[in-house]
C-alpha cells in the first residue's frame, strides 16, 4: 500500500492506496506514530483509492483510533467505497470512527476551539 | 336613479328586521352600493347590529370602500359607549388605512372628547401614514397626557425622524411622556438623538433608565457601546441586563465588533436564559461566545439548556461540548443522573467524542438506565474506551430485552476485542433479530483468528441458510490467508447464493494459489456464479484467463454473455476484439450494444466498416451506440 502524507493546516492528510491487511496496517500504524513524535495528532486518513481491506486491517484502524484517543488527537475518514463502508457497518465501527462523504468535509470539521 | 336610491332606502329599512336573515340580505346588498353614501351610512349603522357576523360583514363592506365616508362615519363611532363596537370601528379604520389619515386627523384636531383623541391617536399609529407626523407632533402638547402618551407612540410606530425634535422636546417638558418619548425615539432608530439619549442616561428614574439604554441599543452605533460599558455593572440587574441586551444589539449590527472585553461571567443566568427562551439574539450571541468562554458555570448552563433549544442551537451546543473535551466531563457527569432522555443522549454524543477510561468507569454504573437508546450508546462508549471492566457490562447489555441494545453490546464487545470472547459472541449468532446476529458476526470479524474462521467455516454449512450467508460474508471480511480454503470449498456449496458469495470473496482476496476451482466454477449450473467465476478468474489471474471464458459468450443465459463481452473489453486485446464482431449480429440489443461499446474499447480498427452498416438498425440505442464507437475508435 502506497501512503501520501501532506499538511493542511493543522490536519496530516494521509492517502491511502492499495490493499489495507496486516502487512500495510502495520506500516500504516508506524508512520502514524511518527506523526504523534511531532505532536501532530489531527489525522485525516483519506480511503478513496483503498481498494481491499481486511480484519487485520480493519484492526489496524482500530488500533490507530485507540492511540488517537490516547493522545487527545482526532481521527477523521473519508471516501469509503461501498465494500469498506459495509465492514465498517456490519462492524458498526461507524459509531466509533468519524466518517465524512468527502476528504474537503472532513477538513471542514476541523474547527480550532481558542483556550479558555 | 331614482330606483337604487329607493332600494336603498328599502334596505336601510331591512337593517331594523328582527330577522336574521334579512338584515343579512340587506347588508350584502348595500355592500353593492359602496359608491352611495346612504348606503354607506347603512353599513357604518350595521356596524350596531347585534349579531357579530353580521357586524363582520359590513366592515368587510366598509373596509373595501375606502372612502372618505366611510371613515367620517366610522370616526363618529369611536366615541361609542359600546368598547365592541368602538373596537370594531377602529379596526375597520386601520383596515381601510392611509385613506382614512385625513379624516383621523382632522378628528385628532378637533374632537373634544380626550378619549376619542387618544384611540385617534392610536389608529394613526397602526395605519403608520407619515402625513400624521405633524399633527401627532402637537398632540405631544395636548391637555390631557393619555393623549399626549398615545401620540408619542403612534410616533414611534411611524418612525419618521421629523418627530425626534417634537419628542425630545416633550421628553424635556413632560415627566410623564418620557417613557413613551424614550421608546419612540428607539424604534424611529434614527441616531440624530443619540446625545440627548446619553444625556438621558443620568436621569434616577430606572424604568427610563432601561428604555433609555434600550432605545440606545435598538439605534445601532457601534460608538454606543462605550456609554452603556459603565452600566454593565449597574447594581440593579434589570439594568445591567439591559445594558448588555443594547451592547449585544450594538455588536450585531456592527458584525459583531465590541472594542472591550465584556463581564460575561456576571450574566451566565441571564443570557442561558435567554438561549433557553429561544431568544434568537441571545442565543445567537451566546453560542458564539461559547469557543472561547467555557468555565465551569457556563459548562453546567449549557447541558440545563439543552432541553429546550431548537435543532440548530442544540447541535451547536453538543459541537461545543465536544471541543471543550474532557475537562467538560465531570460537569456532564454531574449532570447525568437527573437529566432527561433527550439530554442524556446529548451527553453521550458528546462522551462517543472525547472518552476516556475514566468516563467509562463513571458510566458503568448507567448501563441499566431505563431508555433503551441510552443503554445502546452506553454500550457503543463502553465498547470504544477499551476498559476491561466494560466486559461484564456489555455481556449483560447482550442479554437486554431490547434488539438494538444487544447489537451494540455485541458490537462493543467486537471493540474490547480478545479471544475469550469469542464463545459468548457466537451466542449472537443465534439471536432472534438479524441486526443482532450481524452484530454478533462483526464483533467476531473483528476479534479473528483461527477459531473464529473455524466457527464459520462449520456455520456454511449450518442447517439454516440464513446462517450459511452470514458465515460466508464473514469469513470474505475476514479476509486473510486463512479464509482462502474454506472460500474454495464452499465454490461446491450446493447453495448457488453461497458459492457466488465464496467466489466474489476470492475475487476480492486475490491470494489464491490454485484457481481450478474457479476454472470448473465456469460450468456452474448457476447463471449468478459462471458471472462470479469470470471475474475472480480474470481479478486474480488477469488477462491471460480470458481464453478461458471466451466460451461462455455462447452461454444460454444473456447476462453471462452479456459479463463476458464486458470482461473483454476491460482486460481483452485485439485477438479478442475479433472474436466479438460476430455477436453484433446478435438477435439481442443489449448484447450488441455491449459489443459495440467493447469494440470501441478496444479501439478495434477493423469493426468499423460492421459498425458503420448498424447505421440502419431500428433500434436507435444502437445506432447511437455505434455511431459513437466509430467516432471513438476514429480518434474523433
Amino acid at each position: 500500500m502506497e501512503i501520501k502524507s501532506r499538511q493542511e493546516g493543522n490536519v496530516t492528510v494521509l492517502n491511502l492506496q492499495g490493499r489495507l491487511d496486516l502487512a500495510s496496517g502495520s506500516v500504516l500504524k508506524e508512520e502514524i506514530k511518527k506523526l504523534f513524535e511531532q505532536q501532530r495528532n489531527s489525522v485525516h486518513l483519506n480511503l478513496a483509492d483503498v481498494e481491499f481491506i481486511n480484519s487485520s486491517g480493519l484492526g489496524a484502524l482500530v488500533s490507530i483510533m485507540k492511540e488517537v484517543r490516547l493522545q487527545k488527537g482526532r481521527l477523521t475518514l473519508s471516501n469509503l467505497a461501498s465494500y469498506v463502508q459495509e465492514i465498517f457497518d456490519i462492524t458498526q465501527l461507524s459509531h466509533i470512527f468519524e466518517i465524512f462523504a468527502t476528504e474537503q468535509e472532513a477538513l471542514g470539521s476541523y474547527q480550532p476551539v481558542t483556550a479558555n | 336613479m331614482n330606483d337604487v336610491i329607493e332600494r336603498i332606502g328599502e334596505l336601510l329599512s331591512t337593517l331594523q328586521s328582527p330577522d336574521f336573515y334579512e338584515r343579512e340580505v340587506a347588508v350584502k346588498e348595500l355592500g353593492s352600493f359602496t359608491s352611495n353614501d346612504e348606503a354607506v351610512a347603512g353599513l357604518v349603522m350595521a356596524l350596531e347590529d347585534a349579531d357579530l357576523g353580521i357586524r363582520e360583514l359590513a366592515a368587510d363592506f366598509l373596509v373595501k370602500t375606502k372612502g372618505p365616508i366611510a371613515s367620517q362615519l366610522l370616526i363618529r363611532f369611536l366615541g361609542n359607549e359600546d368598547i365592541g363596537t368602538r373596537n370594531l370601528a377602529a379596526e375597520v379604520l386601520v383596515r381601510i388605512g392611509k385613506e382614512a389619515t385625513p379624516a383621523l386627523i382632522e378628528d385628532l384636531a378637533t374632537n373634544e372628547d380626550y378619549d376619542v383623541r387618544k384611540f385617534t391617536a392610536d389608529i394613526l399609529g397602526l395605519i403608520k401614514d407619515e402625513r400624521a407626523v405633524e399633527p401627532l407632533v402637537q398632540r405631544l402638547w395636548d391637555e390631557n397626557m393619555n393623549v399626549v402618551c398615545s401620540a408619542a407612540e403612534a410616533l414611534g410606530e411611524i418612525g419618521s425622524p421629523a418627530a425626534i425634535p417634537g419628542l425630545v422636546a416633550a421628553f424635556e417638558k413632560m415627566e410623564d411622556v418620557r417613557l413613551p418619548a424614550v421608546e419612540a425615539l428607539g424604534k424611529i432608530g434614527d441616531k440624530s438623538c443619540l446625545e440627548s439619549l446619553y444625556d438621558w442616561l443620568k436621569t434616577d428614574d430606572p424604568m427610563i433608565l432601561f428604555a433609555v439604554i434600550e432605545a440606545i441599543g435598538a439605534l445601532g452605533n457601534a460608538g454606543s457601546a462605550a456609554q452603556l460599558r459603565p452600566y454593565l455593572e449597574h447594581e440593579d440587574r434589570t439594568i445591567a441586563e439591559a445594558a448588555l441586551g443594547a451592547i449585544i444589539d450594538l455588536s450585531r449590527q456592527n458584525e459583531g465588533r465590541i472594542d472591550f472585553e465584556l463581564p460575561l461571567d456576571r450574566f451566565v443566568d441571564y443570557l442561558f436564559e435567554g438561549v433557553r427562551k429561544r431568544d434568537p439574539r441571545l442565543t445567537e450571541f451566546t453560542l458564539r461566545r461559547l469557543n472561547h468562554w467555557y468555565g465551569r458555570d457556563v459548562v453546567s448552563h449549557m447541558v440545563d439548556v439543552l432541553d429546550d433549544v431548537e435543532d440548530e442551537a442544540l447541535g451547536r451546543l453538543i459541537e461545543t461540548l465536544a471541543q471543550i473535551g474532557n475537562s467538560a466531563a465531570d460537569m456532564l457527569l454531574e449532570k447525568f443522573a437527573a437529566a432527561s432522555p433527550k439530554v442524556k443522549g446529548v451527553i453521550l454524543d458528546v462522551f462517543k467524542q472525547v472518552v476516556d477510561e475514566n468516563i467509562a468507569r463513571a458510566l458503568l454504573r448507567y448501563a441499566d438506565d431505563e431508555d433503551p437508546d441510552v443503554r445502546q450508546k452506553i454500550a457503543h462508549i463502553l465498547g470504544m474506551s477499551g476498559l476491561a471492566e466494560a466486559t461484564e457490562v456489555l455481556k449483560g447489555l447482550a442479554s437486554d430485552p431490547i434488539g438494538h441494545v444487544r447489537s451494540a453490546a455485541y458490537a462493543a464487545l467486537g471493540w474490547l476485542g480478545g479471544e475469550e470472547l469469542i464463545e459468548f459472541l457466537c451466542r449472537g449468532l443465534d439471536d432472534k433479530y438479524p441486526d443482532v446476529r450481524e452484530a454478533a458476526v462483526g464483533a467476531l470479524i473483528i476479534i479473528n483468528g483461527q477459531r473464529v474462521v473455524q466457527k464459520f467455516t462449520e456455520d456454511l454449512y449450518h442447517t439454516e441458510v440464513e446462517r450459511q450467508r452470514l458465515a460466508v460474508n464473514a469469513l470474505g471480511l475476514i479476509g486473510d490467508a486463512a479464509v482462502v480454503p474454506p472460500l474454495i470449498n464452499a465454490i461446491n456449496h450446493p447453495e448457488a447464493a453461497i458459492r457466488k458469495s465464496a467466489i466474489l470473496s476470492l475475487a476480492r482476496i486475490r491470494e489464491v494459489s490454485d484457481v481450478q476451482p474457479l476454472v470448473v466454477a465456469l460450468n456452474d449450473e448457476s447463471a449468478s456464479v459462471r458471472k462470479a467465476a469470470v471475474t475472480a478468474l480474470l481479478q486474480i489471474e488477469g488477462p491471460g484467463r480470458l481464453d478461458e471464458c471466451r466460451y461462455l459468450l455462447e452461454d444460454e443465459d444473456v447476462w453471462v454473455r452479456y459479463h463476458v463481452i464486458n470482461a473483454v473489453a476491460e482486460y481483452g486485446t485485439a485477438d479478442h476484439a475479433e472474436l466479438l464482431l460476430r455477436y453484433l449480429d446478435d438477435p439481442q440489443d443489449i448484447i450488441k450494444i455491449a459489443v459495440i461499446k467493447a469494440l470501441a474499447e478496444l479501439r478495434y480498427v477493423p469493426a468499423v466498416p460492421k459498425l458503420s452498416v448498424l447505421k440502419d438498425e431500428r433500434n436507435q440505442d444502437v445506432i447511437d451506440a455505434a455511431t459513437r464507437a466509430v467516432r471513438a475508435i476514429q480518434g474523433r
